[in-house]
């Protein structure tokens, strides 16, 4: 019963152009690495199931965003329907670790009433030896505003299942424990089909959904 | 079958077997005769007397839709007829069948032969007969499910009109497809909903509350792996197509609102030209009439995989349809293999050997044959759909170029007539391979699945008809910016915005 699962997350990846937002999501929903790839334009979209725990499934909606700023009006759109978020940068490219700051920024005023669940992600790290950006850094950064860091490479699969899955078993245990709760009009979270189990007491809660960012 | 001798009929053999069975070997219906034949490739214009008439006597219809078919002259046929979105689904699925029809006399023909079908005559009787039976047989259920997962219903419908689809034809498929719809339309919730597309509700919102009404329903639960590899709508979903119809939608509506905010600023001459522009755009967006060249083969691989490149190079938007064009050309390779197959099978005359197994195959490959031909169906119109989502991304938040709103446009219908039509051929050539593979199967086995691969085909078109119609107010806005953005007092035709 493979197409049987407890959620689906909607999450969105930001970060700026050429960061390889594409390509990470690419890597973890298809398996493959393209080395050449063109621009997103506007918003693209994916989907996967992650387990969990054994038996339990989560169903995952990713949004790709374009990073380019001309399409910026599009991708605004999609903050408010996801309920986590991987905001990359490339450890190579301090210009982009620059902008994460912004990037979160425009997330909060887009998102309102909702809140995102985000992970700071550097990417592109199996180019170690053009490193911009340090480690410590990028974990202050992360720390500062309540995110968890990971490090990342789409090109030599590293700790992209659990870039992935990391977010997904936090966002599941915020709408265990009722935090963040199915709501009527908003997309972020829904709930799936389980065979033969009542669903868990926490949808029936609606309480507040705390932020993380 | 010697239909030589009736000369007049041999035109009408094409569209309509059962005519030509019906003449010669009875010859009880001379009317036909001095009918004109031209039109009989086409839908008849919806008679709602004779649907209303059609779904309360089934007996009759056979030789009433027969008639029909001849006698109708059908101007408005072909794709483009039902693919405007004010279009309710009803009229879209009934014209739909039809539209199909065209392409399954073929198949119903090889069909009836190899079934060893009896003639019309003895069928209609028979079906009168068998009508009393009907309410008996209604509730087996058929494991074919559909968009909207309305299948299910179709099928018993389907079913329960079994004979007259094979003697009947096209015209029996059409019966069919109104006789669904009035089913569809008392007992489905979801039609309901459907037909809330009247009232301008969005169709990736009715696709979307189906889906999920389909992936949660806990009916579904024991058949839901099987379901999921035939339902249309799940299918659709997993290759993106919902959200990127919804993506178009809002590029669509946000376009629309900036059209009309900037028409109510606009007056005088000012608004008199941009609207005799903006009604310009829109003529090209209502889809010439195509109906299908009989003679017109289907295009071959490299041959769509050019044209449409070229289409989209001279869209000059910078996405391109290699993905389209794999997933389509994929499709084709599969059926030339599966075409390629059981002939071999007969000649190695296998059947003697272990008649039971290869029965199993054969069995097995119909239902293959259906699964493969549902999900490239679904997995075509994702593709299209995000093409033209690309587009319109594209148009609004792309380089600018050196090319009109209004070439576009043309070149955008162009290329929803392309993709339609080889969604056509592709249903066709799909049902071909179904009854090659299941020439020894029961028609009640063989024929939902054939009424569910070309109903299917005919949404296929209908969804990129769709999405062809929400770029219009995209277009219509890059038009108006392309005039706001150049000097004023020039002429339309050197509007063009050669640099930025």
């Amino acid at each position: 019963m493979e197409a049987i699962w407890l959620y689906q997350f909607r999450l969105i990846v930001i970060g700026d152009s050429t960061v390889g937002k594409s390509c990470l999501i690419r890597r973890f929903t298809e398996g493959r690495f393209a080395q050449v790839s063109d621009p997103t334009v506007g918003v693209d979209f994916f989907s996967r199931l992650v387990e969990i725990e054994p038996g339990k499934r989560i169903k995952l909606q990713i949004w790709d965003t374009a990073g380019q700023e001309r399409f910026r009006s599009i991708t605004r759109a999609y903050y408010r329907n996801s309920v986590g978020g991987l905001l990359l940068f490339d450890i190579t490219n301090r210009r982009s670790f620059q902008n994460v700051h912004e990037w979160l920024e425009e997330t909060k005023v887009h998102v309102q009433p909702y809140q995102i669940v985000f992970v700071l992600v550097g990417h592109k790290c199996d180019l170690d030896t053009q490193r911009q950006v340090t480690r410590h850094e990028a974990e202050k950064l992360a720390a500062a505003y309540g995110m968890k860091y990971i490090e990342t490479s789409a090109r030599d699969a590293i700790n992209v299942e659990k870039a992935f899955t990391d977010l997904t078993r936090d966002i599941y245990e915020l709408v265990k424990r009722g935090e963040i709760s199915i709501q009527e009009g908003w997309e972020g979270v829904k709930s799936g089909f389980v065979p033969n189990v009542v669903h868990s007491s926490e949808e029936v809660i609606k309480s507040e959904r705390r932020c993380l960012c | 079958m010697s239909d030589k001798d009736a000369t007049e009929t041999s035109a009408v053999t094409e569209a309509a077997p059962i005519l030509k069975d019906g003449n010669c070997e009875s010859a009880e219906k001379p009317e036909n005769k001095s009918q004109p034949v031209a039109s009989t490739r086409k839908r008849p214009e919806t008679n709602p007397s004779r649907d209303l008439e059609a779904s309360q006597i089934p007996a009759q219809v056979p030789q009433d839709a027969a008639k029909e078919t001849v006698s109708k002259d059908a101007p408005q046929t072909g794709w483009g007829y039902w693919g405007s979105w004010g279009k309710s689904l009803l009229s879209s699925a009934s014209a739909t069948v039809a539209t199909v029809g065209q392409g399954i006399s073929n198949v119903i023909e090889k069909a009836e032969t190899s079934l060893g079908i009896p003639s019309p005559t003895e069928i209609s009787t028979e079906v009168k007969q068998a009508a009393g039976e009907t309410n008996a047989s209604e509730n087996e259920s058929s494991p074919v499910a559909g968009p909207f997962g309305m299948l299910s219903t179709i099928s018993t419908a389907v079913q329960s009109t079994g004979k007259s689809v094979i003697s009947g034809g096209l015209d029996a498929l059409e019966f069919i497809g109104k006789k669904t719809m009035d089913v569809i339309a008392e007992g489905d919730p979801g039609f309901k909903r459907t037909k809330g597309l009247m009232t301008r509700s969005t169709l990736s919102q009715v696709l979307r509350e189906v889906k999920d009404k389909e992936e949660q329903s806990p009916s579904n639960e024991v058949t839901m792996e099987t379901d999921k590899k035939t339902h249309y709508g799940l299918l659709f979903d997993e290759f993106q197509g919902l959200s990127h119809l919804e993506a178009l939608e809002m590029l669509s509506r946000e376009s629309e609102i900036k059209v009309k905010s900037i028409l109510s600023s606009l007056s005088g001459e000012e608004l008199q030209t941009t609207r005799l522009e903006l009604e310009q755009l829109k003529e090209a967006f209502s889809l010439a009439e195509f109906c299908e060249d009989e003679e017109e083969e289907r295009q071959g691989d490299e041959e769509f995989t050019k044209e449409i490149t070229e289409l989209f190079a001279q869209l000059h938007v910078s996405s391109r349809p290699e993905k389209l064009a794999r997933a389509r050309n994929t499709a084709y390779e599969w059926i030339r293999t599966s075409l390629a197959r059981p002939v071999t099978e007969k000649e190695e005359g296998e059947k003697q050997l272990e008649t039971e197994n290869t029965e199993e195959v054969k069995r097995s490959s119909i239902e293959d044959i259906h699964a493969f031909a549902i999900r490239s169906l679904a997995e075509l119109t994702a593709c299209s759909i995000e093409l033209f989502h690309k587009t319109a991304a594209l148009v609004l938040h792309g380089q600018k170029q050196e090319v009109t709103a209004l070439e576009r446009s043309q070149m955008l219908s162009q290329l929803t007539v392309m993709l339609c039509k080889d969604l056509g051929s592709l249903s066709k050539e799909f049902t071909t391979c179904l009854t090659t593979a299941g020439v020894r199967e029961k028609a009640d086995v063989l024929n939902p699945l054939i009424t569910a691969v070309f109903l299917e085909a005919s949404n296929s078109a209908s969804y990129i008809q769709d999405a062809f119609q929400l770029l219009l107010p995209v277009l219509q806005i890059s038009l108006i910016e392309s005039k706001t953005e150049s000097p004023r007092g020039e002429p339309p035709a050197q509007n063009l915005l050669t640099e930025h």
